[in-house]
This record gives C-alpha cells, structure tokens and sequence, in this order.
C-alpha cells in the first residue's frame, strides 16, 4: 500500500466478500452526518472525487438525491474528458445508508449496485462501500482484466516492448 | 489515450476465451490452429475472436508466412494496466482526498457553527 501523510489512509482495504461484489472500506475522522453529506451533495462531491491533483477537476456532478432520482458524475483530468458514471437512487437512509445503480459509462450492460454503509466506530465514520455487479465475470472484468493480463505477460515484458513500441 | 480506444480495448478483453488467447500468445507467437487447440472450439470461431483482439490492436498477425502467426501487441495492454492501476489509486486518493475535505467540513462548522440545512 502506498505511503501516505493523510490521515487513516492505512485503514483502506479492498476485499472481494463475494463471487459478483468488491468491498471498498475506510475510517474517516469525521461524524457520520458530515461524511454522508460529503457523499451526497454535489458542492462538495466536486471537491474531492477522483481530484488526485490540481489537473483534475468534475465538470458534471448531478444528484437528485431521491429514490428513483438520477445522478451523473463526469471527472476531467489531464488527458481530457471521462470517466463518466451516472445511475439511479434506490435506498436514501442518512447518515447511515445509501443504495444506488452505477453505471460506467462505457459499459451500459455491466452496472452495479452500490451499497454505501456509515457506521460509527471510536468516534470515527468506517465507509463501507460494496458494488455488485451482474457477474462474477463482469466483477473480475473490472478487477482484475489489466492485473491478469499483466500477470500473464509479467510487467517487466510488458514495459520492455512498450518502450519499443514508444 | 482517447476514451473509445480504451473502450474498444477493455471490450476485446471482456471475454475469457480472449483473455486467454492473450495469455497463450505471451510465451511466444503461434499460428490459429495451436491457438484453436486448447479451446473446444471451430476454426472460425478462433478467427472471430482472433478479428475482435486484432481490431483493437491487442495482436499482430505476420503477413510474410502462409500460417500467419499471431503475437501479442503490448501497447494496448500498457495502458489497461495503467488504467487499472489509475482506478485503484484513484480510490485510495479519492478516499484520502475525502478525509481531507471532512477535515475542512469539520473546521468550518466549528467556526461558523452548524448551518442549518434549507428544506
């Protein structure tokens, strides 16, 4: 995991709880009622999400925060326009819980569902955040498709005959 | 890297039967009928996925031999890897960046108490 000065960076974790799911999770210092307003209010989505740095920026961040609401976020970075995501609200409970659709724009037919868990522990806000997709092939799709194909070619060939390449 | 090229990449990728053709073909070049052989599968399916992978640059075919053999094209790839490892970081730096701007969130309310929230 990369060295990091923020703070609880070391409590992030990526598990795979099941055959079609990916588990993201998280503390945060912060109450939980700030950390679901973070997540669910397009002036502050824009200030954080997918800003590795000052290149990067979201154009578009739309949450009609409802059930049945729709919202759409586009980022911008230094190689131009994308990811695009957009879906559908379908459990709004604050602070503690939120469900949504997610679909990466590029791939219409392999949506998720997110579920977004706030729970309080020591004082801190744990972010759990579970996306289950269709299939075990499209969860591993998103994955693991570059890691395995990396794997298979070792990266090492990989970067050789891209340089070649170059 | 244009968005549509990555698109077209991750969607030739998409299918294991690929993936693993991919995988045969990083130990080295062959021809389609030792590609075919692993698979339970037609010749003309194996050309199938063999168009998809060479249309989105992910493979080569020789021109010079009558077997033409396939080897694998590491550009396309490079950048798979780069995304995936992007997408990876960009959640840990998204969540980092999160903590960061709740800490903003909780100076602010301290100094302006909490607003309370119209509607």
């Amino acid at each position: 995991m990369a060295v990091s000065s923020v703070a609880n960076s070391d409590t992030f974790k990526v598990t795979t709880p099941s055959d079609r799911e990916i588990t993201l999770t998280r503390l945060f210092d912060a109450p939980r009622r700030l950390v679901f307003e973070a997540l669910t209010r397009p002036e502050h989505v824009k200030r954080w999400w997918g800003i590795l740095d000052d290149q990067y920026s979201v154009p578009v961040c739309e949450m009609d925060l409802r059930v049945g609401g729709k919202w759409r976020i586009v980022g911008r970075g230094p190689h131009g326009e994308g990811p695009e995501f957009y879906g559908e609200y379908l459990e709004i409970v604050p602070p503690e819980r939120l469900v949504n659709t997610e679909i990466f724009a590029p791939f219409p037919d392999a949506g998720s569902v997110v579920t977004v868990v706030l729970t309080e522990e020591d004082g801190k806000t744990r972010l759990t955040v579970t996306a289950a997709y269709p299939s075990r092939e499209v969860r591993d799709m998103v994955l693991q498709t570059g890691m395995e194909t990396g794997a298979a070619l070792s990266y090492d060939r990989l970067e050789e005959v891209a340089r070649e390449l170059r | 890297m244009a968005v549509d090229q990555l698109s077209s990449t991750f969607a030739a990728l998409a299918d294991p039967t690929r993936r693993a053709i991919l995988a045969r073909l990083a130990s080295g070049e062959c021809s389609v009928t030792e590609l075919a052989e692993p698979f339970d599968m037609s010749m003309p399916a194996v050309s199938k996925h063999l168009r998809v992978l060479e249309r989105a640059g992910l493979i080569a075919r020789g021109r010079e031999a009558q077997w033409r053999p396939c080897r694998i094209e590491a550009g396309p790839l490079k950048h798979v890897a780069d995304w995936t490892e992007r997408y990876r970081h960009l959640w840990e730096a998204r969540f980092d960046r999160l903590e960061h701007y709740l800490q903003g969130m909780k100076a602010k309310e301290k100094t302006h108490g909490r607003k309370q929230r119209g509607k």
